[in-house]
């Protein structure tokens, strides 16, 4: 027998202490398998859902999303600096941009991981079920579509909504009819509308306690050559010629001129605007989606077709504004190869429109469902004036939808193969 | 055309009879197991709000209004019957349930027995008589009504069609016992509300 490791030594002192509680122990052997492959047999009944690995896609997804998470952080402190009117280059105090990146991100993440996780160790230990790995996309895709200044209560009663309505009511991980960092969202959307919309939401301006221990420098900081103001606060103002609004917002008011005005092509492309953590770099996105096709993982039928039905629908849109003699600053007029890189379309393609439990199960299925979704989301995004993005709605009222499509897919081919074979 | 075919969507998706008012909550509930008595159903419910609706507007407009009896003497110019409203609404959708009824028995007798005490109880499913009452109330011509009609019943129908095909699915899920059957229901239909709430706020006119 191999020498056992240092770590697996560790496990095994403590873990008959965990023992003695059903629920510590739950969460004992969740942790526990993460480190090391289970080599126990079950005493009681069995309680196997199906064979595949779920770890396995948890992780892939994870990882096919780092890099835009990481890039997101940045961006969270750029577009802090840069609105006050401080490192303008995108790589003047890369160090200082990424530390208030983290600062913003970091709590947000715990928390979201505290609650979802600490719900789901509730709901395992009260069944006496192993804990399901379903919690690792959704608690890193929750973080990746919040404001980065969001009050974290707000996202800790999101969370807990999300987890408790959306999925343990349902049974849990591979049950549930919505994707659930989607509910979430949703949530905050519909519950406390000022924290997610509006102009200001989108750049962080939290300088608290902690950006002053770490040393941040802050735009009242005399050696950046900016004084307090003078009731003794801190400057709070943006920078003339600064806006906070995203593309999406500047488009909805004044078409694409509107939005060439404050942001280039490139920062649109490279995600160096303000909007959600995760939504930034489309094409550390792309890549990320290219990885979940290779690994068989995300369906390359959704993002296709979703792709194709958002392009139908922004060109019908182009049409019909033509047609009605609009003007270049008509939100319909927007060109539709630039709807593309505004706001979330990459982002909502590749990591929420994929998600295999709440999407069509059939594969011909998938293609109709990518493809309402296209174009639902752009009807949402352009002609609804209630809403700034359309993809959120777009994909929950597809979630809702995908069982009815494939019920429809499904007793087609049962005709089908009736009429081939009886 | 391009006005009934907005006054169809907005009433089958904008203000959705089921997701955005929660009207026909007993039968959307009752009759949601299998997508087939919920297809059924749905069109039950189409066929009746799209002939209902606009004979009501005609009763309303040539018996019902002030002076609308006029046409037959000139001496009633000045009877109001608006106080019979509702029971001839009512007497007109029964009567049209009883239709469908018959016809459902006849042809479709698996259907029948599976809608069972829920297919009569259409005449009392409140997005029916919601219909005309709110075909009244935004005041809509008779062409209007017409498509208004159809496209309320097209929005119960694709509502109860998919909350049937959720429950069709999550007959494979571990629901917690206390919340299967109507709970898990009432938690999804409240979902739906949330997903329909894409359309809320689109003016089309």
């Amino acid at each position: 027998m191999r020498k056992a490791s240092f770590l697996r030594k560790q496990i095994d002192k403590v873990k008959p202490y965990f023992n003695s509680n059903p629920i510590l122990h739950t969460v004992f052997d969740g942790l526990e398998t993460f480190l090391f492959q289970p080599n126990e047999t079950t005493t009681s009944k069995t309680h196997i859902k199906d064979g595949m690995d779920l770890k396995r896609t948890m992780v892939h997804v994870v990882i096919a999303m780092a890099l835009c998470a990481a890039h997101g952080t940045m961006n969270i402190g750029h577009q802090h600096y840069a609105s006050m009117g401080m490192f303008p280059g995108l790589f003047d105090g890369l160090l200082y941009k990424l530390t208030y990146g983290i600062i913003q991100f970091l709590p947000i993440f715990t928390v979201v991981h505290l609650v979802g996780l600490g719900i789901e160790f509730l709901f395992a230990a009260s069944k006496g079920h192993a804990i399901e790995e379903g919690f690792l996309v959704s608690g890193f895709l929750i973080p990746l579509i919040m404001p980065p200044d969001i009050p974290l209560w707000m996202v800790a009663v999101a969370t807990a909504f999300a987890v408790i309505i959306a999925k343990e009511a349902f049974g849990g991980t591979g049950m549930n009819i919505l994707n659930v960092a989607l509910t979430a969202r949703v949530f905050v959307f519909f519950a406390y509308p000022t924290a997610i919309s509006g102009d200001e939401v989108w750049i962080a301006q939290d300088y608290n306690i902690i950006h002053q221990i770490i040393g941040l420098p802050q735009v009242a900081f005399e050696h950046f050559g900016i004084n307090k103001m003078p009731d003794g606060g801190w400057a709070t103002m943006m920078v003339d010629g600064y806006t906070g609004a995203t593309p999406l917002a500047l488009a909805a008011k004044g078409g694409w001129p509107a939005v060439t005005e404050y942001y280039s092509l490139n920062d649109m492309i490279m995600g160096f605007i303000p909007g959600s953590v995760g939504e930034m770099n489309k094409l550390l996105i792309i890549a990320g989606a290219a990885f979940l096709v290779f690994t068989g993982i995300g369906s390359w039928r959704i993002m296709l077709s979703m792709l194709v039905g958002a392009i139908v629908m922004g060109i019908l849109l182009n049409v019909i504004g033509g047609a009605m003699g609009l003007d270049q600053t008509a939100f319909v007029n927007v060109p539709w190869y630039y709807q593309l890189i505004m706001g979330s379309f990459f982002f909502a393609m590749a990591y929420m429109a994929t998600d295999p439990v709440t999407a069509a199960q059939t594969e011909s299925g998938k293609y109709i469902y990518g493809f309402l979704i296209g174009v639902v989301g752009m009807i949402v995004r352009v002609l609804n004036p209630a809403y700034p993005e359309g993809w959120m709605l777009a994909i929950l009222l597809l979630n809702v939808f995908a069982p009815l499509i494939d019920h429809v897919i499904v007793n087609r081919n049962i005709k089908r193969r009736l009429a081939r074979v009886g | 055309m391009l006005e009934a075919l907005n006054i169809f969507i907005q009433s089958a998706f904008i203000e959705n009879m089921v997701l955005a008012y929660f009207l026909g909550m007993c039968s959307f509930l009752a009759v949601s197991k299998t997508v087939k008595t919920a297809f059924g159903l749905g069109l039950a419910v189409i066929f009746v709000l799209a002939m209902t609706t606009p004979i009501n507007w005609a009763i309303k407009n040539f018996f019902l209004n002030e002076g609308a009896l006029a046409w037959i003497n000139p001496a009633w110019a000045d009877v109001d019957l608006n106080f019979l409203g509702l029971i001839i609404y009512i007497a007109v959708i029964a009567s049209f349930v009883q239709l469908v009824e018959m016809i459902v028995e006849r042809f479709f007798p698996a259907l029948y027995t599976s809608l069972g005490i829920f297919l009569p109880l259409i005449t009392v499913n409140c997005s029916i008589l919601g219909g005309t009452l709110f075909m009244i109330t935004k005041e809509y011509n008779f062409w209007q009504s017409i498509p208004y009609g159809l496209g309320s019943g097209f929005g119960f129908f694709l509502a109860i069609v998919a909350l049937a095909a959720i429950r069709e699915k999550l007959r494979y899920s571990a629901v917690p016992a206390p919340l299967r059957g109507l709970g898990i229901a009432f938690i999804i239909t409240g979902l739906m509300g949330i997903a329909f709430m894409s359309f809320m706020g689109i003016k089309i006119s």
